[in-house]
């Protein structure tokens, strides 16, 4: 028996609207965690790139209550189609044209008992004028998936005001596919751009290549390596910084290194927002050997253990830890990559992707034989444990996910099937 | 091959490249010291010939190539308008042809106050107002890059503006804006009528147009349920200059335009002295869509052959050395 209801506010429903339809941009259904002091939305796409979270804490409803006695972590997860929730909490705006009557208050509640009709989201929407709507959806109880990302291993970050990326958005083709973020003297890009079109006759059809440079005193704070090239889809950008903008937030971003994940995060009033995005890129900077230069507009507290160079060449001694499942994973970053190493902007960036074959710099093929961190390994898996309580489970991680640019080790991968972490085979014995 | 030049006026170089954009999606763009050419020759409908002045629009204006200071582009016009949009808010902007990857491109360069300047520094000015210091630095630079095509000179010789006999009218329209929401709700009620009626679906509804030399232009579309029209007296028709006909005076006495004035009246209520062409409703639609630019049109009707419209952009000298030439053929039936 789940018991889950809760109440909410006019402004509330609204915002859950907007919450609803950027998690729509990312996938058609999105899943529910319930605990005893939070409600978590999340969707993951389907090629695995792109995972979106809303934590909606208690603040966020005029009354949150939730029981339960299935399963021992005290969860209760399901899964709803987006589109059937959009039509339910409709958007202020078509409140505001009256075509709606005006909601006074939105009770939700979740019905679970064998007696009357399983698995269904009641929505009841108490209006003016005594008119009360109510909406039953199905849901399907899903074990809910949730990216990991650990900001303690992003040593790049940097804060700025939502406006200022949604002009970047919006200065951007509607057609562009990919967005490169790098800081250089001092000033930070965004450059949005499209796979190259070589038909010389299509060539006019190719979308606008968009470079927007702005002065890092325009973030609220910034410190990343410098030249260091992360690339992510604009799509998602898009539907991350248009969400930010009608929150009028601050949106933080925080990476480590191309082909591992970018998370931009953002939250006000109690709803708390992380998308989570799988990058490519490169860094095409001085090597680890020369004075890391960081732009920053406040000191660097680490050092960048991260460098794009220094991860790629532990690949190749390591055998990455298994991935199991996440075959989608490797697509759509092989995605990602190939487009990136065709793109334009990376044509000054071929040398270092090519690196990996022939001519590989003295420093890099210095480091082979440095002794591996065996520390860093083992952080990526699905968790299919429960027994993390500090974390939503079950959980991927990024820690370990093979860099976009490495595709020659990616291309050697694809043969080998996925195995058991060893960790778990220890528990067996 | 080099071109680059400042954009100083970016609102009618934007408002120009729209108007171009609902005719077709790619402009054979000719550069040279003297202007910049657009033309669109679309498979079907309305040609244009755009010629714009080179201060009308750019500064500090730079070309060179080989083939005698001439560079002949083909441009895609959406990619182009869009890039223009990002201008319009701009401090400086700039264009110029480049080449990155083996691909020619014309790069817009815009500078722009830090976007979020206006909320940053209203709140400042809360505080006590230092809103305005730190504006120099504040800048934010955007790249356009929209990908052309370079035309060899031999591409484009046998290219010719089309020509066509004298006019028997010429008349200045009326403003476009009424023109435009007039023909449009003839077209569409014209739409509506026919898919009840269901038949001749290949073809859209056609326009009729007429002008005299009398000031009177008329508007009409004809359905088999009904028949509408609008009439407009009291228009102008300039007079033709002398000096720009090769047989001076003379040609003007048997200009056919001359004769027409003998046909007709000021009412418009004469069958006679009209000279007539039927258009398609849509492509008079795009047509319209240049009424943006606010300038003055001079529509000439060649009867049953042709309707040729110049545009001639608004400036503050009277030299009117920028217009847009639209070639309309007439429909027979």
């Amino acid at each position: 028996m789940v018991k889950l209801t809760f109440t909410l506010t006019p402004d509330a429903s609204a915002r859950l609207h907007d919450a609803l339809s950027c998690l729509g941009k990312f996938g058609d259904s999105v899943s529910f965690e319930a605990r005893k002091d939070q409600l978590v939305l999340s969707t993951l796409n389907s090629s695995k790139s792109a995972y979106a979270s809303f934590k909606l804490e208690l603040g966020f409803f005029s009354a949150f209550d939730f029981a339960s006695d299935v399963g021992q972590d005290g969860r209760f997860t399901c899964s709803i189609m987006v589109k059937a929730l959009l039509s339910v909490f409709k958007s202020r705006a078509a409140e505001a044209r009256g075509k709606n009557a005006g909601i006074e208050k939105c009770e939700v509640a979740v019905q679970e008992t064998p007696e009357e009709a399983e698995c269904r989201f009641i929505v009841k929407m108490i209006c003016e004028h005594g008119v009360t709507k109510t909406y039953k959806l199905t849901y399907e109880p899903v074990a809910v998936v949730h990216a990991l990302f650990d900001r303690n291993l992003a040593t790049n970050r940097w804060v700025i005001q939502s406006s200022f990326l949604k002009e970047f958005a919006d200065y951007f083709s509607p057609k562009a596919e990919q967005l490169d973020i790098y800081a250089e003297d001092g000033k930070a890009t965004f450059i949005s751009f499209t796979e190259k079109v070589m038909k010389s006759k299509s060539v006019l059809k190719h979308p606008l290549k968009t470079a927007v440079s702005v002065n890092l005193s325009d973030f609220d704070h910034f410190s990343a390596q410098e030249q260091l090239h992360i690339v992510i889809s604009v799509k998602d950008f898009r539907s991350a910084v248009m969400h930010a903008d009608t929150m009028n937030a601050s949106v933080s971003a925080f990476y480590s290194s191309p082909g591992r994940p970018l998370q931009l995060a953002y939250e006000k009033d109690s709803l708390q927002c992380q998308m989570t995005l799988m990058t490519a890129g490169d860094y095409i900077g001085p090597t680890e050997s020369d004075v890391p230069s960081a732009a920053s507009t406040r000191p660097q507290t680490r050092g960048q253990s991260f460098s794009a160079s220094d991860s790629r060449s532990e690949r190749q001694n390591d055998m990455p830890p298994p991935r199991p499942s996440n075959q989608a994973i490797r697509k759509g970053l092989r995605g990602l990559g190939r487009n990136e190493s065709s793109g334009q902007a990376a044509s000054t960036r071929r040398v270092s992707q090519e690196s990996d074959s022939l001519f590989v710099p003295l420093e890099e093929s210095d480091r082979r034989w440095d002794p591996p961190d065996y520390e860093k390994v083992e952080t990526l898996g699905w968790d299919a444990t429960a027994d993390n309580e500090n974390e939503p489970h079950p959980t991927f991680r990024d820690s370990r996910i093979p860099s976009a640019t490495d595709l020659n080790s990616n291309e050697m991968l694809e043969g080998l099937p996925p195995t058991q972490r060893i960790s778990q085979i220890k528990g067996i014995w | 091959m080099r071109f680059k030049a400042q954009i100083q006026n970016i609102t009618t170089f934007t408002k120009f490249v729209a108007s171009l954009t609902s005719l077709g999606p790619v402009a054979w763009v000719r550069l040279n010291e003297n202007d910049v050419r657009f033309t669109i020759i679309p498979e079907q409908g309305t040609q244009v010939w755009a010629v714009l002045a080179i201060d009308a629009i750019f500064e500090g204006y730079t070309i060179q190539s080989a083939a005698e200071n001439v560079i002949n582009l083909e441009v895609p016009l959406g990619p182009l308008h869009q890039a223009l949009k990002s201008a319009l808010q701009a401090t400086a902007a700039s264009i110029r042809l480049t080449k990155k990857d083996n691909i020619p491109l014309l790069s817009i360069t815009i500078v722009r106050n830090s976007i979020g300047n206006a909320r940053q520094s209203a709140s400042e000015d809360d505080d006590g107002g230092i809103g305005i210091g730190l504006s120099r630095e504040r800048e934010t630079t955007i790249t356009q890059d929209v990908p052309v095509r370079v035309l060899s000179p031999s591409k484009v010789e046998g290219i010719h503006e089309p020509r066509c006999r004298d006019p028997d009218v010429h008349i200045i329209l009326p403003p476009l804006m009424q023109l435009k929401s007039i023909s449009d709700r003839f077209t569409k009620v014209a739409l509506e009528s026919r898919s009840v009626t269901a038949g001749l679906s290949a073809i859209g509804p056609r326009l009729e147009m007429a002008a005299n030399m009398h000031g009177c232009l008329r508007l009409g579309i004809k359905t088999d349920a009904m028949k509408m029209a609008s009439l407009w007296t009291g228009l102008d028709n300039p007079e033709l200059d002398p000096s720009h006909l090769e047989g001076g005076m003379e040609e003007i006495q048997q200009h056919p335009s001359t004769r027409m004035k003998q046909l007709g009246g000021p009412d418009g209520q004469s069958e006679e002295g009209w000279a007539k062409v039927r258009l398609d409703g849509k492509d008079w639609g795009k047509v319209m869509s240049v009424g943006r630019l606010g300038g003055r049109v001079i529509a000439c009707f060649c009867h049953e052959h042709a309707l040729i419209l110049y545009v001639y952009l608004p400036s503050e000298r009277d030299e009117e050395e920028s217009a847009l030439t639209y070639y309309i053929s007439s429909y027979s039936a």
